[in-house]
């Protein structure tokens, strides 16, 4: 894994941070993005099945508080007016209750041993004992509660078809100023309660049931609900109360559980949600294709834009590897980012300017090779060799023997140093030495018709010098400077340190050059034409091939007076 | 490793987003109805008891049974070690009895005592209340200490006609101790011997409602009223503030004490002792009071909550507990110096 972060390629360095941010970052917002809205509609299921749940236990608990308000109403009446002879007072309380409220078959008082003391009805009354029924029993065995019983047909009274909940509870009644207790019986249409849960909307498959505290089912809008087998029965007798997601029949549904007031009623609703949770399907689908189509376009683009930038780079690569092997002839053309255009442009200019200096190189190595030849000319120059020799022998011939022992040394010393075993730099005290014996030879040949002086400076003796720099310039003021018709003519040869340079100095005191000759000379000297001052030219290019720009060649002349001609070296290079 | 570590980021954002359930270690104490003023004086005694003790979170069902359904299904899905209630409708615990059994949570019952066969169902199950028979006992001993002997009743007869007309204000319609208080306290009346006229006024336990209904009765009853009992303290005072409105209590002095001697009343007889009722007993207005003694309560039920938490063992407690779930607080008569 850290093998394959190490030293990566621009394309890879552009693509894995990119696809990686992009990847996690995508999964991020589309995972929360999914997460809260799994549970924002889920919260939102919840809440609106719970919401219909309420509504429906508050239309239940109203109507029951209705009913029972009915019955309160007619507990009162009862014992404020009491039983007289033909009951007319109660009767018609009863009827009235009845009558106005049409849910409500019928209201019946029955004593404590199960007799009909006044009835809301004019139909014939059960002749079987009613204080066996369980309505009576329930009323007797506990005062303080309402009893509301399974829906049955009615049968208070002996030919009733209705389909009937008994509410009974116990009251109290005056006969004759004695105070008894009864039951209070009133029956009310089960199609009432039918009715109160009709027109719900829980979605398709969506239903509601009412149970009793012995899980017994009272009723189901549910066609498939009956009292022997009933699936959501048993699922919302398991849940007891609250709600919960289920499924019922291969359906999603939210059931609810609710206590209904007053009762030992429960009522569950079932509502269908598989459309939130196909809604929750489908909005994953799309985030996951969404997602997916993001991560493969920017795959796209990236892959695209990383090529784009690294492509130029590449062929630049190329380019710089065809010319380690040495083709410099090829010119680079990117198109690209402007940075790689740029870089191409410089690199072609590099390429250009190091074809220019290994041109250069070539050219300076054939100057470099052509001087060295005339200054090999120069170590070992016949006509000088001629001309001492002849003047050795004419020494000779006049018996002047201590002349020739004097300039043979001389000559020997000479050549000596000219040819140094090759070296081509040499101390500068040897280069003195040679132009010393150069200059006595030459002092005895023309019959010291001149003299000569050296003014060396101590502090560089030791320094060193391009050998056979001096000779040619000191030829030069013999052959050229001086006049030895008329007077002796004079040389001075210096040689001192002046800042970082070293430099040289060879005065004459002839009759001096004109400025347009020494103009002349400079032409002849630093600009390549064919020219006769060979020795000049000779001395200069060495000095420019040794030394460089820093290198310097002057000449000045008073007429008639002296002429200097001097050269300079940069210190450094001369230690 | 770098994709370890934006792997591991994601998990957390992800843990959450998604969100933990922490543990719940606060007792709740679901209320029927803070209105009333007996209850949030229960209230406040419990949570005075409990500071240091126990946690308790305070839950108000306004007395809907459907509210407090949901507040059950949303406190159970916290899992607490026990839950306080006062139920709204005293059916429904069946209800919330079953549940509790499905995840056993214990709950102690205060105030309206659910049914004794719901009771019976678990043996996790307790009631802290007081004997609501004995409260309208002690208003029936009010009473004959009041009106003397059956056969000379004293002056409160105000018509001499040997019968008390009483106006009884009945709490809600089917509440156990509603039922209780006002059959009890007729019977020890009648079978002490008086002769009484009952008027019975069903109020719901609540002070306005109370209230319209005097007013109501007043300006349709040509009788007079000898004596007005009532199921609680709040319903008295409704009574009371309107028997003021008719001038059936009168200040002559303007001392703003009622004066027994001097001055216009009717006595009137409550239950629960709560703070108002305490201040128009000091002035005279009500009679009397039955106090549900609420402190004492809240001190068992506290000792109760922290024994069952910790485990320890119930029959070692300060109080008597009968068949391991009732515990009977007694009620006080409390009237005038």
């Amino acid at each position: 894994m850290f093998k394959f972060f190490k030293n990566p390629s621009i394309r890879k360095s552009i693509l894995i941070p990119i696809i990686s941010i992009f990847f996690f970052s995508l999964l991020l917002a589309t995972t929360t993005t999914f997460l809260s809205y799994q549970k924002t509609t889920s919260d939102f299921a919840k809440e609106s099945s719970k919401e219909i749940n309420k509504q429906i236990v508050l239309n239940f608990d109203n109507y029951i508080e209705s009913v029972i308000n009915t019955l309160n109403y007619i507990q009162q009446q009862t014992v404020v007016y009491g039983l007289d002879d033909n009951n007319d007072v109660l009767f018609d309380i009863y009827k009235q209750a009845a009558d106005v409220q049409p849910d409500i078959e019928s209201v019946v008082l029955l004593d404590i041993n199960g007799n009909v003391l006044v009835s809301s009805s004019y139909k014939a009354i059960s002749l079987e004992n009613l204080t066996y029924r369980n309505w009576f029993i329930e009323a007797t065995s506990d005062k303080s509660i309402y009893h509301f019983s399974s829906p049955h047909i009615q049968d208070v009274f002996s030919d009733s078809t209705a389909n009937v909940i008994t509410l009974t509870n116990t009251a109290d009644y005056y006969i004759d100023g004695e105070k008894l207790t009864g039951v209070i019986v009133i029956d009310i249409n089960f199609s009432s309660i039918i009715n109160l849960a009709g027109t719900t909307n829980l979605g398709d498959g969506g239903h509601l049931i009412i149970f009793d505290n012995d899980n017994s089912l009272i009723y189901s809008n549910n066609n498939s609900c009956n009292s022997y087998e009933c699936v959501t029965l048993d699922i919302a007798s398991d849940i007891i109360i609250g709600g919960k997601s289920v499924e019922v029949d291969g359906i999603a549904m939210y059931a609810n559980i609710n206590t209904l007031k007053d009762t030992r009623w429960r009522l569950a609703t079932f509502g269908n949600i598989e459309i939130i949770d196909q809604t929750r399907e489908n909005n994953l689908l799309t985030l996951v294709i969404i997602l997916l189509g993001t991560f493969v376009l920017t795959l796209l683009a990236s892959n695209y834009i990383s090529r784009r930038i690294s492509s130029p780079i590449n062929k630049l690569k190329d380019h710089m590897q065809s010319i380690e092997k040495g083709d410099f002839y090829k010119k680079i053309e990117i198109d690209g980012q402007k940075e790689v255009v740029v870089l191409a442009n410089s690199f072609n200019s590099m390429i250009e300017e190091i074809k220019t200096l290994m041109e250069k190189l070539v050219l300076e190595q054939k100057e470099k090779r052509k001087s060295e030849f005339i200054a090999l000319q120069n170590q070992i120059n016949p006509h000088f060799l001629y001309n001492t020799l002849d003047s050795i022998v004419y020494l000779s011939e006049n018996k002047m023997n201590e002349k020739v022992m004097e300039m043979v040394i001389a000559l020997s010393k000479f050549f000596r140093i000219s040819i140094s075993r090759g070296k081509n730099i040499i101390l500068l005290k040897e280069e003195i030495e040679h132009a010393r014996n150069y200059l006595l030879i030459q002092q005895i040949r023309y019959n010291n018709k001149f003299n000569y002086k050296f003014e060396i400076a101590k502090d560089v003796e030791n320094y060193k010098v391009v050998k056979l720099s001096l000779q040619p310039i000191i030829e030069n003021a013999l052959y050229h400077g001086i006049n030895t018709e008329y007077d002796e003519g004079s040389i001075i040869i210096r040689a001192f340190s002046e800042g970082e340079k070293l430099i040289f100095e060879v005065e004459d005191d002839g009759y001096g050059i004109t400025d347009e000759k020494i103009n002349e000379l400079y032409q002849n000297i630093k600009i390549e034409t064919k020219s006769n001052s060979v020795g000049l030219r000779s001395v200069y290019q060495r000095l420019k091939l040794y030394y460089g720009d820093e290198a310097d060649f002057f000449i000045e002349s008073e007429l008639d007076v002296k002429t200097i001609v001097r050269f300079e070296i940069p210190l450094e290079r001369a230690k | 490793m770098k994709k370890y570590l934006l792997l591991s980021q994601l998990l957390i954002v992800i843990f959450f987003i998604t969100g933990c359930e922490d543990s719940y270690d606060k007792v709740p104490l679901i209320l029927y109805n803070e209105i009333d003023p007996y209850i949030l004086e229960f209230e406040e005694h419990i949570l005075t008891e409990a500071n240091g003790k126990v946690d308790i979170e305070v839950f108000d069902s306004k007395n809907s049974q459907l509210i407090q359904n949901e507040i059950f299904d949303d406190v159970l899905s916290k899992n607490p070690k026990l839950m306080i209630i006062n139920p709204v409708d005293r059916l429904s615990s069946y209800t919330i009895i079953e549940k509790a059994k499905q995840e056993n949570i214990p709950i102690i019952f205060i105030n309206r005592e659910p049914l004794e066969a719901d009771l019976d169902l678990w043996d996790q199950l307790y009631y802290l209340g007081a004997p609501a028979e004995n409260s309208a006992v002690i208003q029936s001993e009010m009473i004959k200490d009041l009106f003397g002997s059956p056969n000379d009743l004293s002056e409160l007869d105000k018509n001499e006609d040997g019968i008390i007309q009483l106006v009884l204000f009945k709490g809600e319609q089917g509440h156990q101790d509603a039922e209780i208080r006002s059959e009890v306290v007729i019977r020890e009346l009648e079978d002490y011997g008086y002769s009484i006229h009952t008027q019975i006024l069903i109020c719901d336990w609540e002070r306005p409602i109370a209230y319209d209904k005097m007013n109501e009765l007043l300006a349709s009853l040509e009788i007079d009223i000898e004596l007005v009992i009532s199921n609680n303290d709040a319903m008295a005072i409704g009574a009371i503030d309107a028997m003021i409105d008719n001038d059936l209590f009168v200040d002559l002095d303007e001392d703003g004490i009622i004066n027994r001697e001097s001055d216009i009343w009717i006595p009137v007889i409550g239950i629960d002792g709560i703070e108002e009722a305490l201040e128009y007993i000091e002035t005279g207005y009500l009679f009397g009071t039955v106090i549900n003694d609420s402190q004492r309560m809240s001190e068992i039920l506290i000792e109760l909550t922290h024994a069952i938490i910790n485990g320890d063992d119930l029959t070692e407690l300060s109080f008597d507990m009968i068949d391991g779930k009732y515990i009977w607080v007694d009620y006080h008569r409390f009237e005038r110096d």
